[in-house]
């Protein structure tokens, strides 16, 4: 650490030292005047003794100063105040010069020692400022907690060159989130730091409790609650400071708790925004379930209640109509409820697929057995690579994902147009593509397809419940594998499902 | 319970469900029908009433307040063979096939039509009053001589593996009847092969192929997703 100028502050030099250059001044001082006395009278002579006075009171401090003066006095009275080499005065004159000469001594002494002790103090608090500005300037940069424990431990190690521990807590306890090369805290020492931060009080050396540790222990407390220790271990010998010392590992803790605080404050802020953003689409998610939800039941309802109230004017044929359409939609909510239970059950993750060595074209066949009554007559073709081998998937879940997409390939295709089905294995995977002559989707919506409620507008009754390919994605990658959708060059939408042959055994998909 | 008054010669169908409005469906559905309803809203009324109804044929629900379905049907087989069709929903496979393997006859997944519930019901009441299968069975365009072991598709006799051949038997003599993996496994190919499902799958793939005219789109035997499979009945 940068000292401050030498000739305000002596500390460098030896106590020793200092009363040894005080007796060499006075002894300086003497032959100088012995080689003036020709031209001096006896009583000048005391401003020689005078200088070296200020001088001592200048470079050597004050106790040196008044040893000064006091040897001053008496060197001036033994070789220069008559008679010669002898304590003895004749003109009792002379008493006065040599009290006024110790008194001017301590005097000056004592004022120069005032002045640089205010120096030294104000230097003290310049550098102190200067390493306080410092490391708020970094904090203030530093954007998460390792930051600013970095930060932290970089400014005192520099400006105190001492030992820093930093605890933070986890789980309860308290661990070294942050330390100066390799210094660790025995169990002791440990013991102390908690205390600390559970009682949310200082500390080890120089603090009411546990003064006897070497170490310093100050909570780094927030507004509610304490965010670690800080515990500092400082060689005292090379900071005569004192309490200034004190007072300034203590605006270190302030400011490390007060980054810290701000660390943890702007997580709070971003996890909150976070949460109102999933707010937001969990209330467009409710709305637009209500919607599918009770647009079902108001047909039946109406259904229903003008079978009850209207029964004797209504003909047959209008009769088998309204059951047909009650029909039709309480098989609606059913799937959208199935539908609903798979996303759930898929978003909670207790969906698990649970393999078997399964038949593709067995699974073709149950998705198309549950799927083409509602395809209104689309054919569907199918082409399966010959000896397709067992693929180990959940049958199940993949008859849903297969429904789904011939369903979802149903909705937005024109009445008869058709739809193309097909089977084949690359290498160790299996490729299930369901193609339609539809419009397609445009390219900027094609990832965007198998997000949850995402719909394509399609004509009124059709209307999908967009869970459909979500739920698809969710089981397909369940199942380890990928889903990806693209434009066909000739029109139409193509959906393609990749799998694993030898899930779970083979690796997963990368995602 | 109710006994109904002047129907002793019809059917009796023992419904064992919590859920009223389910009871009202079904008493409307199978009293239309012509058939003996009697009905229990709780497990332990259920297993009563099948003392006291001796019905010819039992519905239950799994998800009952009282009891596990399972468990009713382990205390029904303890002294009796009536058939036991499950109600369940869609999610439920596994406790279906424990339904099954346990020895219900058949399941229905909730909701359902009043035709596919009739269709299942006559199916295991035609099957417990059976007391060996015909010797000739006959669903569309495949026939199954049981005493000669001969199988006509489209009149056209097909070759099949001695696997192949005993896998159909099984299934024609259920006809109509879901048969778990479980099942069939066990009475094919024995208990060391429970943990082999791969070998069920070839065979059924295989007999498809050579049985069906489209194996893409069987139309006589049946995939049951998760829970087994099951032969077309000639209705």
């Amino acid at each position: 650490m940068k000292r401050g100028s030498p000739f305000i502050n002596p500390p460098y030099v030896g106590p020793f030292t200092r009363y040894l250059f005080a007796i060499a001044m006075v002894a300086g001082t003497t032959v100088l005047c012995e080689q003036a006395r020709p031209y001096l009278s006896p009583v000048n002579m005391v401003m020689p003794y005078l200088l070296a006075v200020v001088l001592a009171a200048v470079f050597l401090g004050r106790l040196p100063a008044i040893i000064t003066a006091l040897l001053g006095v008496v060197a001036f009275d033994f070789f220069f105040v008559p008679p010669r080499f002898s304590l003895t005065i004749h003109d009792k004159e002379y008493l006065v010069t040599f009290v006024t000469l110790f008194t001017v001594g301590v005097v000056i002494s004592t004022l120069v020692a005032k002045v640089r002790e205010s120096l030294e103090t104000l230097r003290v608090r310049e550098q102190q400022t200067s390493s306080l500005y410092n490391l708020s300037r970094d904090l203030a940069a530093a954007v998460d907690t390792t930051a600013v424990l970095s930060a932290v431990l970089r400014h005192i190690e520099q400006s105190l060159d001492a030992q820093v521990v930093i605890l933070t807590p986890a789980d309860g306890e308290l661990f070294a989130a942050a330390a100066t090369d390799a210094v660790e805290l025995n169990s002791d020492e440990k013991e102390i730091a908690t205390w600390s931060f559970r009682s949310r009080r200082l500390a080890g050396r120089g603090t009411g409790s546990y003064p006897e540790s070497p170490w310093r222990f100050l909570p780094l407390k927030a507004l509610a609650d304490v965010l670690g220790v800080l515990c500092i271990s400082i060689d005292e010998s090379r900071h005569p400071e004192g309490r200034q010392l004190h007072r300034f590992v203590n605006s270190f803790a302030t400011q490390t708790s007060m980054a810290l605080e701000r660390i943890r404050l702007i997580g709070e802020a971003q996890q909150a925004q976070l949460l109102m953003a999933r707010e937001n689409l969990e209330r467009a998610l409710l709305n637009s379930i209500s919607h599918d939800l009770r647009t079902p039941l108001a047909a039946i309802t109406g259904v229903l209640s003008t079978l009850v109230e209207e029964e004797d004017k209504l003909s047959a044929p209008n009769r088998a109509d309204l059951l047909e359409t009650a029909r039709d939609q309480a098989e609606r909510l059913n799937r959208f409820v199935a539908n609903l239970l798979d996303m759930t059950r898929l978003e909670a993750g207790a969906l698990q697929p649970r393999p078997e060595p399964c038949d593709i074209q067995d699974l073709i066949g149950c998705a198309l057995a549950a799927a083409e009554p509602r395809l209104s007559g689309r054919e569907v073709s199918v082409s399966l690579e010959p000896d397709l081998p067992l693929v180990s998937l959940d049958l199940v879940l993949m008859i849903q994902v297969m429904v789904n997409l011939l369903e979802n390939a149903g909705k937005h295709t024109p009445e008869g147009s058709p739809i193309e089905l097909a089977a084949r294995t690359e290498g160790d995977r299996l490729v299930i593509e369901v193609s339609d002559r539809g419009p397609g989707v445009p390219e900027h919506d094609l990832g965007k397809i198998f997000d949850k409620f995402y719909r394509t507008p399609v004509p009124e009754g059709a209307g999908g419940t967009g869970l459909g390919l979500s739920i698809c994605k969710g089981i397909v990658e369940a199942h380890g594998g990928s889903i990806a959708a693209e434009n066909r060059k000739e029109g139409g939408l193509k959906v393609i499902v990749t799998l694993h042959r030898d899930w779970p055994a083979g690796g997963r998909e990368p995602s | 319970m109710n006994t109904e008054q002047g129907s002793t010669n019809l059917p009796r169908i023992l419904v064992i469900d919590d859920e009223a409005a389910i009871q009202r469906f079904l008493k409307t559905a199978l009293d239309t029908a012509d058939f003996s309803v009697h009905q229990a809203a709780d497990a332990h009324s259920g297993l009563a009433a099948a003392v006291a109804v001796r019905p010819d044929l039992i519905l239950l629900d799994l998800g009952l307040p009282d009891l596990d379905g399972i468990e009713v049907i382990r205390r029904i087989r303890e002294w009796s063979q009536v058939p036991i069709i499950v109600l369940s929903v869609r999610e439920r496979e596994d406790d279906k096939v424990k339904a099954l393997d346990t020895g219900a006859d058949d399941y229905l997944t909730k909701p359902f039509g009043v035709a596919e519930l009739l269709a299942r019901v006559k199916v295991a009441l035609r099957r417990s009053l059976q007391q060996a299968p015909e010797p000739v069975f006959q669903v569309g365009e495949l026939v199954v001589d049981l005493p000669h072991r001969v199988v006509t598709v489209r009149g056209e006799q097909v070759a099949l593996t001695p696997t192949e051949y005993d896998l159909l038997r099984m299934l024609v003599v259920h006809a109509g009847k879901v048969l778990t993996h479980s099942q069939i496994l066990k009475q094919i190919w024995g208990t060391a092969y429970l943990e082999q499902p791969h070998v069920l799958r070839v065979n059924i793939s295989n007999l498809r192929r050579k049985i069906e005219l489209d194996p893409s789109r069987p139309r006589f035997i049946i995939t049951e997703p998760g829970v087994g499979y099951r032969l077309k009945s000639p209705d």
